[in-house]
């Protein structure tokens, strides 16, 4: 009985140990090391669509049919988004949306929608040396779990919050999406929109892991993009 | 010369059968039995061509340890046993230990059903590198207990004799190489998705439910061994001798033929021997089964381990250690239980070609179902590529089809079998005989000492006229004196109980079958049966109404002639057994017929035949010609027992299918036959005949779930429920199923313990 009790105070001290030790080393985090490197293929491959906003101390890429954005923080000292998307409100407006009945999250503003996330602590951070890729990594090693694997799209991903997400290939020269915004449709639909009737959007169903990396398939709206 | 070698390291069926192989294949091997139940070899060989070094030399050579069989005595094989299960127990506590959270982290993302929590950290898809490590780093100290299959499994593959310990060795080997190439590729190649083919938790748990199997395994055979035990602890540990006058307890290895033993009441008698001094009770149920004490006085022979009642006790010794009756019985047991039923011959055929079959099964279906697959002529299950298919069908294969359950089938059954029956004081001495006793269509019956009590008694006397009747016993009983025949035994007593003084009788001639003839008083007295009187043209037409009248009763007339002229007939009669008439009724019910074979003369054989509802008799029959009988009721086609009280049944004994030895308990008994009844109580025939159907029913059924198991298991881990759009089997599945087949066979022989006499 002491030895069954002493073999599973190892086990669990294990376990244990290898969770602390994955959460510091670097080394570990291979997805975030990845993220980083394909995140930086996406930004070198359509320098163009990308750019800084001192405004907001964040950089943005913008979607080639300039009908999204996604921008990312590289200061997190103060209390705004980390991670934020602007759509064009107008084909969510021709398939229905009435805009006041979005949740607080999804803002109307200049006739683009808006949403946003602090996914890092807030004042975990000063300023980073500010290239789009060094805010990316700070934002990942702030937040490991901000950031995911799909692994039915070969994708990596941002998450802006219940449910939003920003995509990008693992590899650009064999994904045929390679930056794609995903929506999550619940809001919108709630609000009036009829998805499947969005100009520019694709309404479709997606697998993905939930919470606990099981796969299921939930709706999205999604706006692909193929770079190549 | 017969050996038994114990051997260590046997793990299955596919072992046994490798060392029964390679001792038999020997030059000057006669004959070689390796029991994996008791783990003991059995081989006769002649000393003259090889020696017994060179057998073990070849055990060693096929990857086994002989032990010392003078070392395995009862306490060394307990603790041997003992330290097994507390090794197994603890390498499957390990193996749990690290194998339950290996499985919660591996599963939780594969249940649909179920929400698992799992720590951020471990998350599939986000920390795929730490997910595979932890399970890597949590799979080591499983593989690290089971190291004994990779060492023993790897071993015997490259020796060409893959044995269970291969199957669970290359299968779960198979499991951890691809999980380490494709922890690989994510930590290198940055292949995330390799992190769903991590099967990691399929070696863990596969090893530490075949452990668990294994731990119960080890405690279930120590059950089935338990009756040896039992006999052996009766054996008490010291003895007190009188040594120079004085008595002093002594170990009992140390008592000394000759040595005078004390036995105070309550005592247990050490060894074998006869009452000097003294008179009890002994409590020898323990050796007969018997309940009731025996009286013991000067003269009569004490057992080991029996028990003295109330008296105090001083008899010599005379059997020690080895020679004792216990250690004969302890033996004679051992034997049965390391012995092979002829029904075990087609489970070790098969398990001998079981494993490079199964081996062979698992890489062609496997290899087919990659080609199929990578046709498109079939489809995997859903996210598995058709590597990660064939790899699950591949090692699935290989740890469902484990022969364990196919090789304890038949050894466990008799080990209980045999055991329960000598609790019963039934011993069988072999699995042919418990094999065969079930088959048994006719039973004979030895009469006097058998279906009697072998205590004949004089009951009438009749003469003719001009002779007296008390003269008449005092002449026959002299002349009987030198007699060994129970029925002159008998005369002798009769003629003393009555006061006679029996005279000196000259030229006493035994005549085999008939009688005795001797001179008193220079009278020529000739005693026996109607045979020897009309053998000497004896005239007994006086006697005739007499005699027909006394045989009609059932009792048996001794004819006696003096010079040459018939004197009267002194009739002899037996007491039947109290257990005879039940005994026969069970038999009959059993559906067996039953028959009795005897010197008497017919009619008296008839009228005791009558009177227990004996189906046949063989009457008129002389020692010598019983076997014959025996002989010819087989040549009739039918299976024959044979039960005798021992030396002149010896021969029918031998002859019969089974022979059954009854009550003595003697070494002539012991050896002359197959099933040796301790208690003179014939209602243990048809118990021992019960037993044995018992028996054989038990490791038919063991033997028809392992086989079904196998015939069904195979198939179904080789993807034919898949064929037909049903799901592939999980390895971890296989494995549970494999240690529970093993397990359960175990559990349905334990069941003949509760056999009930």
């Amino acid at each position: 009985m002491k030895k069954a009790l002493l073999l599973t105070v190892i086990a669990v001290l294990t376990v244990m140990t290898l969770f602390i030790l994955s959460r510091s080393l670097e080394g570990f985090d291979v997805v975030g090391k990845d993220s980083a490197r394909a995140f930086d293929e996406l930004i070198q491959k359509v320098p163009q669509l990308v750019y800084e906003d001192k405004e907001t101390d964040s950089w943005s890429i913008i979607a080639p049919d300039g009908g999204a954005r996604f921008s990312w923080r590289w200061e997190h000292t103060v209390a705004d988004n980390d991670v934020a998307l602007e759509i064009d409100a107008a084909p969510f407006m021709a398939a229905g949306l009435d805009a006041s009945k979005l949740p607080k999250a999804i803002a109307l503003r200049g006739g683009k929608l808006t949403l946003g996330s602090k996914i890092v602590p807030h004042g975990s951070a000063g300023r980073t040396k500010s290239t789009p890729l060094s805010a990316y990594e700070c934002i990942v090693n702030l937040n490991k779990n901000a950031i995911g694997y799909h692994a039915a799209l070969d994708h990596y991903g941002i998450s802006i919050g219940d449910g939003f997400l920003f995509e990008w290939a693992k590899s650009i020269d064999t994904n045929d999406k390679d930056m794609v915004f995903v929506l999550n449709p619940e809001p919108f639909v709630n609000a009036g929109v009829a998805p499947d009737k969005i100009n520019g959007w694709t309404f479709a169903k997606v697998t993905v892991d939930d919470e606990n990396g099981r796969p299921v398939q939930v709706d999205k709206i999604l706006k692909p993009f193929n770079l190549n | 010369m017969t050996v038994t070698i114990p051997i260590g390291g046997m793990h299955c069926a596919a072992c046994s059968a490798r060392v029964e192989k390679a001792i038999g294949k020997l030059n000057g091997v006669l004959s070689a039995s390796v029991n994996i139940a008791t783990e003991k070899a059995t081989v006769a060989f002649d000393p003259a061509v090889i020696r017994l070094s060179a057998i073990k030399d070849t055990i060693v050579g096929v990857g086994f340890v002989p032990l010392d069989a003078a070392k395995e005595t009862a306490g060394a094989d307990k603790i041997r046993r003992e330290r097994e299960i507390k090794s197994l127990r603890a390498k499957f506590v390990t193996a749990t230990v690290f194998g339950l959270p290996l499985l919660y982290i591996a599963m939780s993302p594969m249940i649909p059903w179920v929400t698992l929590p799992l720590p951020k950290a471990l998350s599939m898809m986000r920390f795929p590198l730490t997910y595979g490590l932890v399970q890597l780093i949590l799979t080591i100290p499983i593989v690290a207990v089971g190291y004994k299959f990779y060492t023993v499994g790897f071993k015997n593959l490259l020796m060409r004799s893959p044995n269970m310990d291969s199957l669970i060795a290359v299968g779960t080997s198979a499991a951890v190489l691809y999980s380490v190439y494709n922890l690989f590729r994510v930590a290198v190649w940055h292949d995330f998705k390799a992190a769903e083919s991590f099967y990691f938790e399929t070696a863990g748990v596969i090893i530490a439910l075949i452990l668990l199997g294994k731990t119960l395994e080890a405690i279930s055979k120590g059950r089935t061994g338990e009756a040896i035990k039992k006999l052996m602890g009766l054996a008490p540990k010291t003895a007190v001798v009188v040594d120079n006058g004085e008595e002093r307890e002594i170990p009992v290895d140390d008592v000394m033929p000759g040595d005078v033993v004390v036995v105070r009441p309550g005592a247990k008698i050490p060894v074998d021997g006869t009452v000097t001094e003294g008179q009890s009770s002994v409590d020898e149920s323990m050796l007969t089964g018997e309940s009731l004490p025996v009286d013991k006085k000067p003269g009569d022979a004490v057992y080991g381990a029996t028990i003295n009642a109330n008296g105090l006790l001083r008899f010599r010794a005379e059997k020690v250690g080895a020679d004792t009756a216990l250690a004969h019985i302890i033996k004679l047991v051992e034997d049965a239980q390391g012995s092979k039923a002829p029904i075990a011959k087609l489970a070790d055929i098969v398990s001998g070609y079981f494993v490079p079959i199964v081996c062979l099964i698992a890489l062609v279906t496997a290899v087919a179902w990659f080609a199929a697959i990578s046709a498109g002529i079939a489809a995997p299950t859903p996210g598995k590529s058709a590597l990660e298919f064939s790899l699950t069908v591949f090692i699935s294969v290989l740890v469902i089809a484990c022969p364990c359950a196919l090789g304890l089938a038949t050894p466990t059954a008799i080990m209980v079998g045999t055991g329960k029956g000598a609790e019963n004081g039934i011993l069988i001495k072999g699995g042919e005989a418990l094999e065969t006793a079930h088959k048994i269509q006719t039973i004979v019956f030895d009469k006097t000492g058998t279906i009697t009590e072998g205590k004949p008694e004089v009951t009438d006397i009749i003469s003719v006229s001009g002779v007296d009747k008390e003269h008449l016993l005092m002449m026959t009983a002299s002349a009987e004196r030198g007699s060994e025949h129970p029925l002159g035994r008998a005369i002798v007593l009769g003629a003393q109980s009555r006061g006679h003084s029996l005279l000196s009788a000259d030229k006493f001639t035994a005549i085999t079958g008939m009688g005795i003839e001797a001179v008193v008083n220079n009278t020529a007295v000739l005693a026996g049966n109607r045979k020897l009187m009309d053998d000497r043209r004896v005239s007994l037409a006086e006697l005739e109404p007499d005699s027909d009248k006394l045989m009609s009763e059932g009792k048996t007339p001794m004819y006696v002639a003096f010079d040459g002229k018939a004197a009267g007939i002194v009739a002899v009669a037996d007491v039947l057994k109290k257990s005879s008439k039940n005994a026969i009724e069970r038999l009959h019910k059993m559906g067996i017929e039953v028959a009795m074979i005897t010197g008497d003369n017919k009619k008296t054989a008839a009228a005791i035949a009558k009177q227990v509802g004996i189906d046949r008799v063989l009457a008129e029959v002389l020692p010598q010609d019983k076997s014959a009988e025996v002989k010819k009721l087989q040549e009739g086609g039918r299976k024959v027992a044979m039960v005798g009280d021992g030396i002149n049944d010896a021969p029918a004994l031998a002859q019969a299918d089974v022979g059954i030895a009854i009550g003595s308990g003697t070494d002539v008994a012991m050896e002359s036959a197959d099933i040796v009844l301790m208690r003179s109580d014939l209602s243990d025939v048809p118990t021992a005949i019960n037993l044995s159907k018992r028996t054989i029913s038990n490791i038919k059924q063991n033997l028809f779930w392992a086989f079904g198991y196998n015939v069904l298991g195979i198939p179904i881990a080789a993807g034919a429920l898949h064929l037909f759009g049903g799901p592939l089997l999980n390895p971890v599945f296989a494995a549970a199923a494999m240690s529970l087949s093993s397990v359960s066979v175990l559990t349905n022989a334990l069941r003949l313990k509760r056999f009930k006499s």
